[in-house]
């Protein structure tokens, strides 16, 4: 059952994309950029409203880590220890 | 002529409040412009004890940091010339600092192999910049003086170099100022490389007129832009059009435009600046409406900043009007041709042969090679770039005839006709030959023209046509030549599907 930080990254990643797709069908371990098209500007977006949203201060991340994080799954363990919701 | 700008920021320290940010996600450093003036001076001391004389060169290949500007200013204040060498363009090897003569180059990036001696590592600039600031003799520059070489794409591949004058800078300085005002209050954000000349402008000006200036990074603008709050972003149309896209999203989902627009871009918004690649009416008009005024405006490396749309003389669809120091001409082929007072130069220090003859005319004028005209009231309309050039939402140029020429010679395909429909990648639209298509006989000429290409110039995706272009379905001309828009309509959706194609190694 997906927890509620993976919910909230689903909704706020198909916000980002083309067609916005249904958040349930986005895979967790698919690659953002080559699987969904996502580009670096829209990844920055994405991290950054999912941020504001989880209630993660966005200083938590640097450039390096932004880079490192290539699929959904990546995020979600990215914001876990930092996040009040339910990992 | 009035004093020359580069003279008055290499030798005044400022004495207004204007501050320097440099900023990124997971970081940011804020010191005023005094402050930074004085180790920049520390760095140009630093520089000079090391033997490092005027006229010597130094390449800078690095991404945007404080090290970048400082380096810039200590080089300015010795008479030193810069190069700015794109990050993942270029490599810090051997053959980059013969290839253009450099005496050093700083850099951030890996080294592959054994380190040359003139290659060092940009952190040295911020040991520099913690010693004592020397008393130094101030540098006055000629108007014919060149303080940088500035990069453009090259046909061959090869990025032409153009060494940019003194009177060309202080000339493009002094001609926005007059339209833009900027003055204290203000805070300019830059988020392109800073390799690129016209970046580091908004830090001169900052430095001589007093306002602020923010520093940060492609991959981190969105993450700072409402922080920073500045009051004029500097993008290119690929940008503007993802920012237009978000806001649209949130106005969607129930938000008030001028509350999404102030959401991303803060709530102190005077303009936006755009330029450097055709911009889509549309995205010019919703970004209007949101409340956010947005200029664009025409130039190349080779003209610096040539017309501009501004608070004073706005005409939305054309380009602006020419700066008080350039001079429009349609030739009779209706190309654009830009004349300067103050001419950037009259020819490309590294270019293959013809090229500066091909650019550069006579009595300091450029011939484009894009088409246009202008209105009774001299504002300029592009109608067409004559080389057909795509620009990536991080500002990259690139050239895509070659790149297709280089696929077609491959002997797989029949024509290619290149696009990029997010502006991140390259998507090749391929005719195949008739008969049945080998795909693996594709995706090896894939892998061979990219082995070729530089790093920006890579495709990404291949899409292979239902069927081979030709007359009878409109897709060559009778002259046998590809139609390119219509090519790219009827491929339309396959091209905006990452997963369609054969997909790069």
């Amino acid at each position: 059952m997906p927890s509620e930080l993976d919910t909230l990254a689903r909704t706020h990643l198909s916000q980002v994309l083309r067609d916005r797709p249904d958040p349930a069908s986005l895979v967790l371990d698919e690659d953002l950029a080559a699987e969904y098209g996502l580009t670096s500007l829209n990844k920055v977006l994405f991290l950054t409203s999912l941020c504001k949203a989880a209630g993660v201060g966005l200083d938590a991340f640097t450039e390096d880590d932004l880079a490192g994080m290539r699929t959904l799954g990546d995020v979600v363990d990215a914001l876990k220890p930092h996040a009040a919701l339910k990992g | 002529m009035s004093e020359s700008i580069i003279d008055h920021i290499v030798s005044q320290r400022p004495e207004h409040d204007g501050a320097l940010t440099v900023t990124s996600l997971g970081s940011r450093v804020r010191m005023p412009l005094s402050e930074f003036h004085d180790r920049a001076r520390a760095v140009a001391g630093a520089l000079l004890r090391e033997g490092v004389r005027r006229g010597d060169r130094i390449g800078v290949l690095a991404a945007n940091r404080l090290e970048w500007v400082l380096l810039d200013l200590a080089a300015l204040m010795i008479g030193a010339q810069t190069a700015g060498f794109e990050p993942g363009k270029f490599t810090p090897d051997t053959e980059l600092v013969d290839r253009y003569g450099l005496d050093r180059l700083y850099t951030d990036a890996a080294v592959p192999g054994p380190v040359p001696a003139a290659v060092r590592p940009i952190e040295e600039i911020a040991a520099h910049a913690r010693t004592e600031p020397p008393d130094l003799e101030p540098v006055a520059y000629d108007p014919l003086d060149r303080t940088t070489v500035k990069f453009t794409s090259g046909s061959t591949g090869i990025p032409k170099g153009l060494e940019a004058t003194v009177g060309s800078i202080d000339s493009s300085l002094r001609d926005v100022q007059a339209l833009f005002d900027h003055r204290p209050g203000d805070d300019l954000l830059v988020f392109l490389p800073l390799s690129l000349l016209q970046q580091r402008y908004w830090l001169y000006s900052a430095l001589r007129w007093g306002h602020d200036v923010t520093i940060t990074t492609y991959q981190s603008v969105f993450a700072v832009m409402p922080a920073v709050n500045p009051t004029v972003v500097m993008g290119v149309p690929a940008f503007f059009d993802t920012a237009r896209r978000h806001i649209e999203a949130r106005v969607a989902d129930g938000l008030e435009s001028g509350k999404a627009a102030a959401e991303l871009f803060g709530d102190r918004i005077r303009y936006l600046w755009t330029g450097s690649a055709p911009a889509d009416p549309a995205m010019l008009r919703a970004l209007e409406e949101a409340g956010l005024p947005i200029f664009e405006g025409y130039g190349l490396n080779e003209t610096c900043i040539a017309t501009k749309n501004h608070p004073g003389a706005h005409r939305p669809g054309s380009v602006g009007r020419p700066l008080p120091g350039k001079t429009v001409l349609i030739d009779e082929e209706g190309v654009v041709c830009v004349r300067s007072d103050h001419p950037v130069n009259t020819a490309y220090t590294y270019a293959a042969e013809g090229e500066s003859e091909r650019m550069f005319k006579p009595g300091g004028v450029v011939r484009t090679g894009d088409l246009g005209r202008l209105d009774e009231d001299g504002f300029l309309y592009i109608l067409g770039r004559a080389d057909d050039v795509i620009v990536l939402d991080n500002g990259k140029k690139i050239i895509v005839r070659p790149i297709e020429a280089r696929f077609r010679d491959t002997g797989a395909v029949t024509e290619c006709v290149l696009c990029c429909p997010d502006q991140t990648g390259l998507v090749a639209v391929v005719s195949p030959p008739a008969g049945p298509v080998d795909p693996a006989v594709i995706a090896a000429a894939l892998a061979s023209v990219n082995a070729a290409s530089e790093p920006d110039e890579r495709i990404d995706r291949v899409i292979v046509a239902d069927e081979p272009f030709s007359i009878d379905n409109g897709l060559l001309t009778s002259q046998f030549k590809p139609v390119r828009k219509r090519i790219l309509d009827r491929y339309r959706d396959r091209i905006a599907d990452p997963k369609e194609g054969l997909h790069a190694e």
